[in-house]
């Protein structure tokens, strides 16, 4: 591919930023590594019901006979203490984490970026200070407590869970973006714009925001590992995904009761958990470098 | 004859900071011919960025007057008209902030048509291919490049682009090649010159660079923490200079021939540092820094005088003859 | 200074190439250059050119990859830098070569005093030298009496104060002061003035000049700017696309200017005269992706030649008018007269 020739039109313009990114992304071996890790694990979680040998094991299933079974050929992971499959179960488990990890930060990085977007670019003071003190009242209660708060008062499923983690999450985008505003906010291009008479909105989201995007998305990634890991903690404590479904947290807890001698039962949904917090992790520099903006 | 297109009367520009207030533009009064370019020369602190900014409309003027064909804009950009928006545009001083980075030059070049045509995509596509001629720059290469991966001379000939896009009649240009080498900033001297012409433009030209401006400005005005010290036709100022600091400045270019040496003035060695804007001295700021200074100007701040017809300055050395109040140049 | 004797810094072809998305960027090809003791040299270049590169080169400061070091030689002192191990480097940066760069405030750690930075690197050179334990009140007199040859009023309230109280020239010159700590012999600036302003930049480019007359330094003077490096140098190299197309004497260059890049550049200065502004340069400088072949100017070039298309030109050295100067150590205060050497195919049969 030759690399060096101009770009002729728009589509062409997005292929090739798609390949510089991807270029910038490779340059990080270990990176590459984590993405690989998380493709893996996605595609297992979405293909559950085909791919595990016992899908069944999933739900309310037990199986006296083949409970306690250290791992073997027919049960990778072994079997738990009432007979499911725990690699069956593992990967069910992922489909919970990586939904709540999805719908946590769906819910709570829009709002997040939004209020940072107004909070940096504002020149009515009083609004700036409103929304960050705001940010900071959220910001002050340690999120564990206030999930379990929540979650105590309604009922503990992973509904509740994922909303109590939504409202604590999303001052921290808000803080991110307010300060690359800030810092953005008096450029020349941001007075330019202003100059030329484009509107607010269309400064905000077309001009500051894409300048953000680097960050934001860096975060995200390391914040994913964040909240399965907050997830799988109030699982723990009992207060996340209900017994009989397979959540990662909920499985340390139980199989931790049996240890050392039937260290399966804990030891590969917590290695679980590891591995797909580490994949986002590396994920997270390789996003760094792809968004940083090189000067030749 | 032509008359001012811009007037500018005893506009201020404070800004009011935890350490004292800066008087950024404190007091300047000038007119721009239209057609001419009025050249703007000063040190860091002088206040010539905040002037351009301000007629530009980043901020709202302190005080004082700026009135533009008749029209007051003593207000800032998000109060102005949108046919001002349209006439009055600014070239930035570094290329490098003046580009957003995440768009691409068509991006960048079609906002302002966006805003200011009624025209569709192709139309404003097809704009946009001209511009990029216009400051000869091949449309097929540059339509989607990015900022990033631009040399400094192509992203302001892109800035100059994006400022003349709207069909302006006045263009302030802040320090448009001090970041450049001498070449790439030949090229787009002569580039600004020959729009200039084709278009019916006024400039006014903000620069540090003596000898650029030798060549580039009809007028000139040199400023010195926030108020202006002389103002003369170009060929008065660099042959007969009379304000202390106009000549110590002329005599500390650098300069690349010995003729070029024999039309500075006599060597001034500058002396001590620009005073912190928030602290200016008191009657003639220059007063602590100038070899001439007399009595008077540590305790008076002297007036703007027409020693010379065309030629003003303000200076004790100078002083009002007639008992007229203050002119305007 | 003595042709013949070993060169503080010698430069021999030296090749560097960077690799990019999109390929290999063939940055410096093939750069000579060479600083004797005490002598006061000038680079111009555009941007661009490759001028920041040579002198990272120097420092062993470009990151490896993707710079990669194709081939050449950086003499100093006689012994091949490029060569040196890892471990040998500090040394060489404390006492013998320093740098100032362009924008001081970033050469500056915005949250330590001026008294630290300047503090901690005497404290290391003077370890460097041998000295084992140094006291606070040294270091400290001696950072004041440093600051205070630079022209810095009031030096004890400077040592005090954080980088971003200063002014532009201030900082600058706390830079300088670093970069002349303790004696060291090559002084390498990169563009040191060109950020600030005119009457600043007179002063302080006339303290340099002073500082490094006084102790003898050598200094590579870095810059854009032909009117700085004309009333400064002795001698100066004009760098063009990663190549020495033009050095000699500083006084000669400017009177007779050989290379149609030098002239091409020299017409493109605005002139006090008022002549107006010349129409530059045509072409740009090249792509280092797929650079010319031949002499990289070439496409840019009126009087270009079918030759030119096809390898590089060495430096030619011209002989000058010798009959004025039978005796060597006549002309330019006792130093012997530089040849003057263009890399230009024009001067080929003029060349001795």
């Amino acid at each position: 591919m030759a690399r060096n020739r101009p770009v002729r039109s728009a589509l062409e313009a997005k292929r090739v930023n798609i390949s510089k990114g991807w270029y910038k992304f490779s340059r990080n071996p270990l990176s590459v590594l984590g993405l690989g890790v998380l493709i893996v694990i996605v595609f297992a979680a979405l293909l559950a019901p085909f791919i595990t040998p016992y899908p069944e094991h999933a739900g309310p299933f037990t199986d006296f006979r083949r409970s306690s079974l250290p791992p073997s050929l027919t049960h990778l992971f072994g079997t738990d203490t009432v007979g499911r499959d725990v690699f069956s179960r593992v990967i069910f488990g992922y489909r919970f984490s990586l939904l709540l990890a999805i719908v946590v930060i769906s819910l709570s990085v829009p709002p997040g970026i939004l209020l940072g977007l107004v909070a940096g670019y504002t020149r009515r003071h009083w609004i700036e200070i409103a929304i960050m003190r705001i940010t900071d009242i959220f910001l002050a209660v340690p999120p564990l407590v206030l999930a379990l708060a929540i979650t105590a008062m309604l009922s503990p499923n992973l509904l509740n869970q994922m909303m109590a983690i939504s409202l604590m999450w999303w001052p921290w985008y808000c803080r991110l973006v307010y300060s690359v505003t800030t810092s953005l906010r008096h450029e020349y291009f941001v007075h330019d714009a202003e100059l030329t008479g484009a509107r607010k909105m269309f400064i905000l989201l077309r001009t500051v925001l894409p300048n953000c995007v680097g960050p934001i998305l860096t975060k995200i990634t390391l914040d994913m590992g964040f909240v399965i890991t907050l997830g799988a903690s109030l699982s723990f404590i009992g207060l996340g995904v209900q017994p009989p479904k397979p959540g990662l947290g909920t499985m340390v807890a139980d199989g931790a009761k049996r240890l050392p001698a039937e260290w399966w039962m804990t030891v590969f949904p917590a290695l679980a958990i590891v591995a797909v917090i580490l994949s986002f992790n590396l994920i997270g520099d390789g996003l760094r470098d792809m968004f940083a903006v090189e000067e030749i | 004859m032509k008359g001012p297109i811009l007037t500018v009367e005893n506009l201020k520009k404070y800004f009011f900071t935890k350490q004292g207030t800066v008087k950024a533009v404190d007091r300047v009064s000038f007119s721009v011919i239209q057609g001419e370019t009025f050249g703007l020369v000063g040190e860091s602190g002088s206040g010539k960025t905040t002037i351009a900014h301000t007629i530009v409309g980043i901020y709202a003027p302190s005080g004082g007057a700026a009135l533009f064909k008749g029209k007051n804009i003593g207000v800032d950009s998000s109060r102005r008209s949108i046919d001002l928006k349209k006439d009055i545009r600014i070239v930035f001083q570094d290329p490098g902030s003046s580009l957003n980075p995440r768009w691409s030059i068509k991006q960048i070049l079609d906002l302002p048509l966006r805003v200011h045509s009624a025209n569709a995509g192709p139309e404003r596509l097809e704009r946009v291919r001209e511009l990029l001629s216009m400051v000869e720059l091949p449309p097929e290469e540059y339509l989607y490049k990015y900022p990033p991966s631009m040399g400094g001379g192509e992203k302001q000939m892109v800035a100059i682009a994006r400022a003349l896009a709207t069909n302006p009649s006045f263009v302030a240009l802040d320090e448009p090649t001090s970041a450049l080498d001498v070449s790439v900033q030949a090229k787009i001297i002569n580039l600004l010159m020959g729009l200039q012409e084709k278009l019916h433009l006024t400039y006014l030209f903000i620069t540090h660079d003596l000898s650029l401006m030798r060549n580039m400005a009809t007028r000139v005005a040199i400023m010195y923490l926030g108020k202006i010290c002389e103002v003369a036709p170009t060929v008065a100022f660099f042959q007969r200079p009379f304000h202390p600091y106009t000549r110590m400045l002329l005599s500390s270019i650098q300069v690349i021939s010995d003729q070029e040496e024999e039309l500075k003035p006599k060597k001034i060695i500058s002396r001590g540092e620009i005073p912190s804007p928030v602290n200016v001295p008191p009657g003639c700021s220059f007063h602590l820094r100038c070899p001439e200074r007399m009595d008077i100007c540590r305790r008076v701040d002297p007036v703007m005088v027409e020693h010379e017809t065309g030629h003003f300055v303000r200076c004790h050395l100078y002083p009002d003859r007639s008992g007229r109040q203050p002119t305007d140049a | 200074m003595m042709n013949g004797s070993t060169p503080l810094l010698e430069i021999r072809d030296l090749h560097v190439r960077f690799k990019i998305y999109e390929g290999e960027l063939k940055v410096l090809n093939g750069v000579d250059l060479r600083i004797d003791e005490g002598e006061k040299v000038g680079l111009v270049g555009e941007t661009g050119c490759g001028k920041t590169t040579t002198i990272k080169s120097v420092l062993r400061v470009l990151p490896m990859p993707p710079a990669r070091i194709i081939k050449g030689e950086i003499l100093y002192k006689g012994k091949d830098i490029l060569k040196m191990r890892r471990a040998e480097i500090p040394s060489l940066r404390r006492g013998e070569i320093s740098a100032i760069f362009q924008d001081p405030l970033t050469s500056l750690n915005p949250v330590f005093t001026i008294g630290q930075q300047l503090g901690d690197i005497i404290k290391f050179s003077l370890k460097n030298q041998g000295m084992k334990r140094v006291k606070r009140e040294n270091i400290r007199l001696n950072a004041a009496s440093l600051l205070k040859e630079t022209g810095m009023p009031d030096p004890e309230r400077i040592l005090k104060s954080y980088p971003v109280q200063l002014s532009g020239g201030m900082r600058q010159r706390v830079c300088i002061s670093e970069a002349l700590r303790v004696n060291v012999n090559l002084l390498m600036a990169d563009e040191p003035t060109t950020n600030l302003d005119v009457t600043i930049q007179d002063q302080i480019l006339r303290r340099l000049d002073d500082l490094v007359e006084k102790r003898g330094t050598s200094i590579l003077l870095i810059t854009h700017s032909l009117g700085v490096v004309r009333n400064l140098t002795h001698r100066v190299y004009i760098m063009y696309a990663g190549n020495i197309i033009e050095t000699a004497e500083t006084r000669e260059l400017f009177k007779n200017p050989l290379h149609p890049y030098t002239q091409g550049l020299l017409k493109t200065v605005p002139r006090l005269t008022g002549e107006g502004v010349s129409k530059g340069i045509p072409g740009r400088i090249p792509n280092y992706l797929d650079p010319p072949r031949g002499c990289r100017y070439h496409p840019r070039c009126d009087h270009r030649m079918p030759i030119c298309k096809k390898d590089r030109p060495p430096l030619y050295v011209m002989e000058l008018d010798r009959k004025a100067s039978s005796d060597p150590a006549i002309s330019s205060g006792g130093r012997i007269k530089e040849d003057h050497r263009v890399a230009c195919y024009l001067y080929r049969s003029r060349a001795e």
